[in-house]
């Protein structure tokens, strides 16, 4: 059978499982978990062999489905997220058969649970703007009702609503975006859309290039659905739906991000200034949520804000052009995320069962024989092997692998992100209290490098997988690059500002700088604590903001009678 | 054409600010199977006198921007005040009005009639459902308000799930008529007026999800009340499937131009 007629089966069987369920077995609950989690299955073995035979014949194809929508487009990047949208669906299938099973609406919830997957799958190999707009906001609404499952608890609804709305508005600059290139390029499906776009790079639109047009509007689009800040408020607060659907949506759906990058990637590559506004936002929102996340006293609303931190990551990475890592991120993401959100509820049970409360030291000292004080290296080995071991074993491992792209700067900058992870993660593992110390440090530099060089070989081929023309790879790192003075002027600002940090870190515990300089920072600390606490305020914002507009469309509706 | 055939179809397929007396007029009939015949009809009426009435200055080219710029600013106007309306009744129409001024877009753009015709009904349809049900939830409960009662769907699970198909069809959602018009239409107008049109569609999504927020979420506190028949669910259901045919056809070969 063809690639094609086998592919459409793919997003079609969710489908038809969601008609059958709710058209015939409504009222028969296990059958329905059966039939659900049996189509699943099916769809990830054909996804996985559709994948597989694409390995072999390294041949894609466009499924035209004769009108303006449907059409679907079997390249390596649906191939690779239909079987991961399928695999993560699957699971959390299997996991809601009996963590809904007291649940009302139990047949109901797997219907939607197929819908929402096919939904995905659709979206993810649209060939034409139509289908890929159609899935994009059939997300939306789909998850709407998946979040709202509860409908006993207003506070679901208030939150499911909150989600909706963020992605309507996410929706417009799609809209804008897909208008324009069918208006510019003449065409709405997207094989063709880039084949003219590398012909006319910089035809003209309101006096912009249209890609650099289109790819800001693009980007907009992306944040909205992947929690972008100040486009995040959403994200945090769906835990107030089911947990399956918390883990397929921090798993999956606000994925879309880095996908609708990938998507686009021949437009990113004449759209630098999208491509740096990404990185901006990016940066500002993985900062923000990785810091809201250190803030949080709940596991889910803390996996919640994680999960903005790596969105942010993950656009930052299409920001500077990397964007196969970017899928590489959001899978790698995706099944960590998924298996935490799956297991919170066991690790909220430890909780209850176990206090959690740190021991007395005086206890470990007597009781457990460990030592009362922390063992630790001595710092000047400590911060020599925090700082330089990552720069080392990231560098010679990039080296060796893919060295033509060394000097690309979005590899820069994501070599020094993984320089100050790396270096965070030794100097965590410097103030654990151990007996051996050197035992834990070497342990710890091992499982670094192994991870280091086994992630640079596998997102190296993952790359060659997803972007198998290298020129295609280098022209988006081209046009995600700036000047190189202002490009290593800011590198070594940063890497400054880093090394600094760190300097005061390990100063300020020897010299006991907390307690001299504490009562002064007090002020400043308690603002920048409840400017945190209550989230930068955007929320309030956003309720404040529509409360006004709410407010006004009452009274045009008193002034003309309602009528 | 002349001024008073011009007014009346800005009457029946509501422009702002004849559509005030669409509205009051749609209004002023029993709640129910009547004003959800009204909405189907009345809007093809208003086709017709365009399609009919001779040509005149009021058809030129010169004019026609004027048109656009009047069918936008309705159809932002009415959308901006159906986020605040919480009866079912005064809701529908709303949305509907801000719906139908897509029409005259079209109209201005040269679309042929019958791709009119086709725009009217993919938006009266769903609108002639939720009024037949806005009908039934009157009879039953004395009033349309859902703000009242809260959590319908525990007690009328059928109704609720009409009401929901009504109200997702009638704002755009896809796979439902209007979502793919709006596509076409957005696709043939000149891009300058993208910006003023696009912000419907978020509104829309804002005015059904503060409709959704009272009519499926929190505790029932009304009277016990008996959810609607199989058959009504039926006739609806077909309601819904024929409104997916006319998708499929203006999806697949109606054009605006």
């Amino acid at each position: 059978m063809a690639m094609g007629s086998l592919g459409v089966w793919v997003p079609l069987l969710p489908v038809v499982s969601a008609l059958v369920i709710l058209a015939f077995l409504r009222n028969t609950r296990v059958f329905a978990a059966r039939v659900s989690v049996s189509t699943l299955a099916l769809t990830l073995a054909l996804a996985l062999m559709l994948l597989v035979r694409y390995l072999v014949t390294g041949a894609d194809a466009v499924v035209d489905s004769g009108g303006v929508f449907g059409s679907l487009w079997l390249d390596p990047l649906s191939l690779v997220l239909w079987t991961f949208v399928s695999g993560i669906s699957l699971i959390v299938h299997i996991y809601s058969v009996r963590y809904m099973a007291e649940e009302p609406g139990y047949a109901r919830f797997f219907a939607l649970l197929d819908l929402m997957t096919g939904v995905i799958l659709v979206m993810v190999s649209a060939a034409n703007l139509l289908t890929l707009l159609v899935a994009w906001f059939l997300v939306g609404v789909v998850l709407y009702f998946l979040l709202g499952h509860d409908h006993r608890r207003p506070a679901a609804g208030r939150y499911a609503f909150w989600t909706q709305i963020t992605y309507r508005f996410g929706d417009l600059p799609l809209w804008f975006a897909a208008l324009v290139l069918f208006h510019c390029y003449h065409s709405d499906s997207l094989p063709v859309i880039f084949a003219r776009i590398q012909k006319a790079p910089h035809l003209q639109f309101w006096g912009m290039p249209v890609p650099e047009l289109a790819g800001f509007l693009l980007a907009l689009a992306a944040f909205a659905r992947s929690a972008q800040f100040p486009l995040h408020i959403w994200l945090p607060y769906t835990m107030d739906g089911p947990t399956p659907v918390s883990a397929l949506m921090h798993a999956g759906i606000v994925n879309a991000g880095g996908f609708l990058f990938n998507r686009f990637a021949p437009l990113f590559e004449h759209a630098g200034w999208a491509l740096h506004w990404a990185f901006g936002v990016g940066l500002m929102t993985a900062l923000i949520g990785s810091g809201l996340m250190l803030m949080q006293n709940d596991i889910k609303r803390s996996l919640g804000y994680s999960t903005m931190g790596q969105m942010g990551f993950m656009v930052m990475e299409c920001g500077l052009g990397a964007f196969p890592l970017a899928v590489f991120h959001l899978i790698a993401h995706g099944f960590f995320k998924a298996s935490l959100f799956l297991g919170a509820g066991d690790v909220i049970g430890d909780a209850r069962a176990h206090d959690g409360v740190p021991p007395d030291p005086v206890y470990t000292s007597v009781v457990e024989r460990r030592p009362a004080r922390p063992s630790r290296l001595p710092w000047l080995v400590a911060a020599s092997l925090t700082v330089l071991v990552p720069v080392v074993v990231l560098s010679l491992s990039h080296f060796f692998v893919a060295e033509h792209l060394f000097y690309e700067q979005g590899v820069v900058v994501l070599l020094f992100f993984g320089w100050v992870t790396g270096a965070q993660a030794l100097f965590a593992a410097h103030k654990m209290s151990q007996q051996d110390p050197w035992r834990l440090m070497l342990g710890i530099l091992a499982s670094f490098v192994v991870v280091v060089i086994g992630y640079t070989l596998i997102s190296h081929y993952f790359g060659r997988l997803l972007y198998p023309d290298e020129h295609e790879s280098l022209m988006l790192y081209h046009a995600a690059s700036i000047h190189r003075l202002s490009f290593d002027a800011l590198v070594m600002l940063l890497a400054a500002v880093f090394v600094g940090g760190w300097a005061l870190t390990f100063f300020a515990e020897s010299l006991d700088l907390g307690r001299k300089f504490g009562g002064r920072g007090r002020g400043l600390y308690l603002g920048i604590y409840a400017l945190l606490s209550r989230e930068l305020y955007v929320a309030d914002i956003y309720e404040w903001l529509g409360q006004v507009v709410v407010h006004w469309s009452r009274r045009l509706n008193v002034w003309l009678r309602w009528c | 054409m002349d001024l008073a055939l011009w007014a009346l179809a800005a009457l029946f397929t509501p422009l702002f600010p004849l559509s005030w007396l669409f509205n009051r007029l749609v209004a002023s009939l029993p709640a129910g199977a009547i004003q959800g015949f009204a909405v189907l009809v009345l809007p093809q009426l208003g086709i017709e006198i365009l399609h009919r009435a001779p040509q005149g200055p009021l058809c030129s080219a010169a004019f026609r921007p004027w048109v656009m710029a009047l069918a936008t600013a309705s159809a932002l106007l009415y959308a901006v005040r159906a986020l605040s309306a919480r009866e079912l009744g005064v809701w529908t129409r709303l949305v509907l009005c801000s719906g139908l001024a897509t029409v005259w877009l079209a109209w201005a753009v040269g679309a042929p009639v019958q791709v009119l015709q086709l725009m009217a009904l993919g938006w009266g349809l769903p609108a002639a459902v939720a009024l037949y049900l806005t009908g039934v939830f009157v009879r039953r409960v004395g009033g349309a308000y859902v703000g009242l009662h809260g959590g319908l769907v525990a007690v009328m699970p059928r109704m609720t799930a009409s009401l929901v198909f009504a109200v997702l069809a009638l704002t755009v959602t896809p796979v439902f008529p209007a979502f793919f018009m709006l596509w076409k239409g957005l696709g043939s107008i000149p891009v300058a007026w993208l910006p003023f049109w696009l912000p419907l569609i978020f509104l829309w999504g804002w005015a059904a999800g503060r409709l959704f927020q009272d009519l499926l979420f929190g505790d029932y506190r009304g009277e016990p009340m008996t959810d609607i028949g199989g058959m009504s669910v039926a006739l609806i259901g077909f309601v819904f499937l024929a409104s997916l045919i006319v998708s499929v056809i203006g999806s697949g070969g109606a054009s605006w131009r």
